[in-house]
């Protein structure tokens, strides 16, 4: 999915030092541009917390396996912690920040408050995410195919009783699409 | 959302924590930065057992971007060593890094602090440590025989502690027993390793020599007191900031970390950050401790359990921060929900090779209520009674409470006849059986779990005085709060209750309004601790359930006085006598004169404004602090007993499993739990309580466990191989509560986290057990995997048991 886009990175080795190259990029940050110039082993989850200062993606466990990284690339969840910053070059991404707009919080996230789906919160922006592109792809979800579509992200807090009550509600309600993507 | 009737505590009323989690502006600890931040790596021990010969950071200190390196023979000789919680008649010496020897794989070696994170981990490559290592033990059970290699030379031997405690006749249960039944359980490690890892930020000003830290911890004064322990810095100039943490689950109670960190901002002169990555929280944060209960029963024909004899083999690992507590905390749930008069306990702590342990979700209760209800199967299974009638039998009585057990822990309330038949209920048992008989006859293997147990709520922290001694300072249990009400009539509370995802700052909110007669959202709780802004005793902090007896206590202690102090001032204002006045709504009026009244926001207003006025206090301003102590947590007694924990839920798990008879692949089709936590401050934060604490019991059940191979390397070292639950990995966990109030909290209430997790591995093996009756195997060790099933059928065994050695 990222062929188009990718590009090697390139590791440039300036003596015992090992000072590597930055990589210039530039790519579309919940809906705005963004140009940066970032080394090409910073990771896109890196990126966005450390450099933009958009904390609202978590690193969970850096593996893969967590989810708690999840941003959307081009529409579709990715997990930040396994790309690089200069993969993403030229590309769309949307981050949690982008989910609640000036007319209110999306309708997953208002159903994740009142279906107590959170506790500690860490692993939320990426669920809600997971959610939001599980809705788009099928708007009617049964429980099992909830289950599947979220079980990309792990919580260690809620047993995920609450967080499928939730997207429930909200596929039950027809109103996913709202704040869909474009 | 408001109050219906008059109050809000029974109410579910949405979180006030959750809009900021919404939008993800939770500000934990890696959303936090200061100026001039350095960053901190550590270099770690790739063996589990070796003598440190020689360490090289020459290369590394001339890094042009590092700010300092520590080896273990900086740290120990600028800090003193640590603690431990317990304080043992035989300590090891524990740094904050490996001195001399490293004792576990993952153990910190070298520090370093460099002007990013990627760089002091390339900068960890330029460090030559060489070690000569040593023969490992990790087994607990064999670390204590005679030629076992020793783990600290300084405790002369593996045993940390040991002691035997009787209670009540046991020796007369055993001679009156009709049977005398062994049996041999064994607990893995295991962690509820909350998605957010450890983290802290120390920032040390060398003008004032005041530390300031940002970090986790669930015991914060504890935590701060062993950071000045260890660097001979005034208390006072220790400033302690804990951000809502991302889960913790008992685990985030690791000083040695902040130690480290405030020694190295002191060093670096400059603030120093440290998160956690994942393969560093699982191969050396913590685990929960494994362990070897050998439990022997006396009972009667009949089924009566007369009486029952414990012995105990626990595996400390290399660590001394919650040395002996899983042992001593095992004497809360002794006896579990039986009525069982005699009962003795042995028990070991052992150093071996693993990780330290740390606490998690029940610490040690999860493994007792595991061998009492495992060994409540087998004595059924032994008498050929059914397992309800036999738990039947032995239940406490809804009359005998406040039941006092025989060693010491006095149970509040219940109804454990009720909550079995409810249980029952909820799943269909009749049906169930029916499906069950079909099942067996098409050759599937469909089986029935059942497991009770308690849940203690809350520690006495004089329990330690069974290891240390009545001299041991640390006692009872308590906890502080301070509430400010602010001149707009807003009240501001002040509390040791930390946030990791408990709702505590909702729960509180609700106490507290209905105690000051405001709105919830009138009520802030910051669910960032500060010890510049919040009161504190010893004992503060996020563990043990303790929330549900003593912070509510605290909060309600300080809302009272304030509230008195209201009164009184209202009564001057409004010249009337107190016990006219009537606070409803934010206004104080007269009783039976309408339209004479005051807001609270008029008289908070004089209070900070007016200090011309005449306080009917002495004092201006509106504030109260109140230190709360639970006047039931005593010392132990000659006898041993003691209340180790201080109010008791209980609840019933039920569980359907099928197992494939060709994979051995477990599935769980049905979980239910009926709970009773006693009155309910927010039902759905409670509901949300049970649902994650019996998910992380099943998932210790049946997928998660830390691995060490023979030398003591770890082999589970991400989510990949240390598996944890998916939403597709469980089913939804079916409730039903009952509410009998406990007598001895203000509220009524009792603890409700950490239940799920001490009960669910028990009923998860006993649905096991019953679906492999046709092939007559026993459970008796966790986890439950399909290879270690398939092992045991192909192999004709009868017995899932510990692998033997």
């Amino acid at each position: 999915m990222f062929a188009a886009h990718w590009r090697p990175p390139i590791l440039v080795l300036k003596g015992e030092k090992q000072v590597p190259e930055k990589i210039s990029i530039t790519l579309t940050l919940n809906g705005k541009p963004v140009a940066a110039d970032v080394e090409p082993r910073v990771s896109l989850v890196d990126f966005l917390r450390y450099h933009v200062g958009l904390t609202g993606t978590h690193v969970g466990c850096e593996h893969g396996v967590c989810g708690a990284c999840t941003v959307l690339l081009d529409g579709e969840t990715v997990r930040s912690c396994l790309l690089f910053a200069v993969q993403v070059n030229g590309m769309d991404v949307q981050t949690i920040e982008s989910l609640a707009t000036e007319d209110g919080l999306h309708p997953l996230q208002q159903a994740f408050q009142k279906h107590h789906a959170l506790q500690c919160g860490f692993c939320t922006p990426g669920m809600l995410l997971a959610a939001k592109e599980l809705l788009e792809r099928n708007p009617s979800p049964n429980e099992d195919e909830i289950r599947a579509g979220i079980s990309g992200n792990l919580c260690m807090c809620t047993g995920y009783v609450n967080i499928v009550r939730a997207v429930q509600a909200v596929a039950q309600s027809g109103s996913s699409q709202v704040g869909k993507s474009s | 959302m408001k109050a219906t009737g008059d109050k809000w505590v029974g109410q579910a009323v949405p979180r006030t924590e959750d809009p900021a989690l919404l939008v993800s502006r939770g500000q934990f600890i890696d959303d936090l930065n200061l100026p001039g931040q350095a960053y901190a790596a550590f270099l770690r021990s790739p063996h589990a057992h070796a003598k440190i010969t020689r360490v090289d950071v020459s290369r590394a200190q001339a890094h042009p971007s590092v700010f300092t390196v520590m080896t273990g023979d900086d740290v120990a000789r600028l800090t003193r060593p640590q603690r431990g919680r317990v304080p043992l008649q035989y300590s090891p010496k524990v740094y904050a890094l490996a001195y001399e020897k490293v004792h576990y794989v993952g153990e910190p070696v070298v520090a370093v602090v460099a002007i990013d994170r990627a760089t002091a981990e390339d900068v960890l490559e330029l460090i030559e440590v060489e070690y000569e290592p040593l023969p490992a033990v990790i087994n607990p059970e064999k670390a204590i025989e005679p030629g076992a290699p020793t783990v600290f030379e300084e405790v002369k031997s593996n045993t940390l502690w040991h002691d035997t405690f009787p209670y009540g006749d046991i020796e007369g249960a055993f001679a009156q027993a009709d049977q005398v039944i062994q049996e041999r359980f064994t607990i893995h490690r295991y962690c509820s390793t909350a998605l957010e890892t450890f983290g802290a930020i120390a920032q040390f000003e060398p003008a004032t020599g005041a530390l300031t830290i940002w970090g986790h911890t669930q015991q914060p004064s504890q935590d701060r007191q062993a950071v000045a322990a260890s660097l001979g810095i005034p208390l006072s100039k220790i400033r302690f900031i804990v951000p809502p943490m991302g889960g913790a689950f008992g685990n985030k109670v690791r000083p040695m970390f902040l130690i480290i960190l405030a020694l190295l901002a002191r060093e670096a002169k400059r603030p120093v950050k440290w998160i956690e990555d994942r393969r560093e929280n699982l191969l050396a944060l913590g685990h929960s401790a494994d362990g070897i209960m050998d439990v022997t029963a006396a009972v009667k024909s009949d089924g009566s359990i007369l009486g029952m004899k414990f012995r105990n083999i626990e595996n400390e690992g290399a660590g001394i921060d919650f040395a002996g507590r899983h042992n001593l905390l095992m004497l809360s749930n002794i006896v579990n929900c039986y009525r069982i008069a005699a009962v003795s306990y042995e028990g070991y702590s052992v150093l071996t090779n693993c990780c330290p342990v740390v606490a998690n979700r029940g610490i040690g209760k999860p493994f007792m209520c595991f061998s009492v209800e495992r060994m409540v199967d087998v004595i059924a299974a032994t008498l050929k009674m059914d397992r309800i009638e036999i738990r039947k039998r032995n239940l406490i009585q809804p009359d005998q409470f406040p039941y006092d057990t025989p060693s010491g822990q006095t149970y509040d309330s219940g109804d454990y006849p009720e909550l079995l038949r409810k249980a029952l209920a909820l799943i269909d048992y009749k049906e169930l059986m029916q499906e069950q008989a079909k099942a067996r006859k098409e050759g599937r293997l469909l089986g029935f779990g059942l497991a009770m147990g308690v849940e203690p709520g809350g520690s006495n922290l004089s329990y330690g005085m069974l290891i240390s001694g009545p001299t041991q300072l640390l006692s009872g249990q308590g906890e502080a709060a301070r509430i400010r009400i602010e001149t707009d009539g807003t009240a501001t509370l002040y509390i040791g209750s930390l946030e990791a995802g408990q709702g505590h700052a909702t729960s509180l909110a609700q106490i507290v309004a209905d105690e000051l007669a405001l709105e919830v959202d009138q009520i802030n709780v910051p669910t960032t601790f500060d010890t510049a802004s919040h009161p504190s005793v010893m004992t503060t902090g996020n563990y043990s359930n303790k929330f549900n007896g003593h912070d509510t206590a605290a909060a309600i202690g300080a809302a009272k006085k304030v509230r008195e102090k209201l009164l009184n001032r209202a009564a001057q204002h409004l010249e009337a006598a107190v016990q006219d006045l009537e606070l409803r709504d934010g206004k104080i009026s007269v009783r039976g004169t309408p339209g004479k009244g005051v807001t609270v926001a008029q008289l908070a207003s004089r209070a900070y404004w007016s200090l011309a006025d005449n306080q009917p206090d002495d004092e201006p301003g509106l504030e109260a602090l109140y230190y709360y102590q639970n006047p039931m947590a005593k010392k132990p007694d000659e006898q041993n007993r003691v209340r180790v924990q201080l109010g008791f839920a209980g609840a019933a798990h039920v569980a359907v499993v099928e197992v494939d008879p060709e994979t051995f692949e477990i599935k769980l089709k049905r979980y239910g739990v009926v709970h009773d936590c006693g009155r309910q401050i927010n039902p759905a934060i409670v509901e949300g309580q049970v649902h994650g604490a019996s998910v992380h019991g099943i998932a210790a059940a049946l997928l998660e466990e830390f691995v060490y191979d023979e030398s003591g390397q770890l082999m589970t070292t991400s989510f990949m191989d240390y598996l944890k639950p998916t939403a597709a990995d469980i089913p939804t966990i079916l409730g039903d509560h009952l509410e009998t109030p406990s007598p001895f909290t203000p509220l009524g209430t009792k603890g409700v986290g950490e239940g799920g997790a001490v009960i669910a591995p028990g009923a998860i093996a006993s649905a096991v057990e019953d679906a492999l009756v046709p092939l007559g195997i026993r459970i008796t060790t966790l986890p439950i995997t399909p290879t270690r099933l398939w092992d045991v059928v192909s192999s004709k065994g009868t017995r899932y048991g510990p692998k033997a050695e």
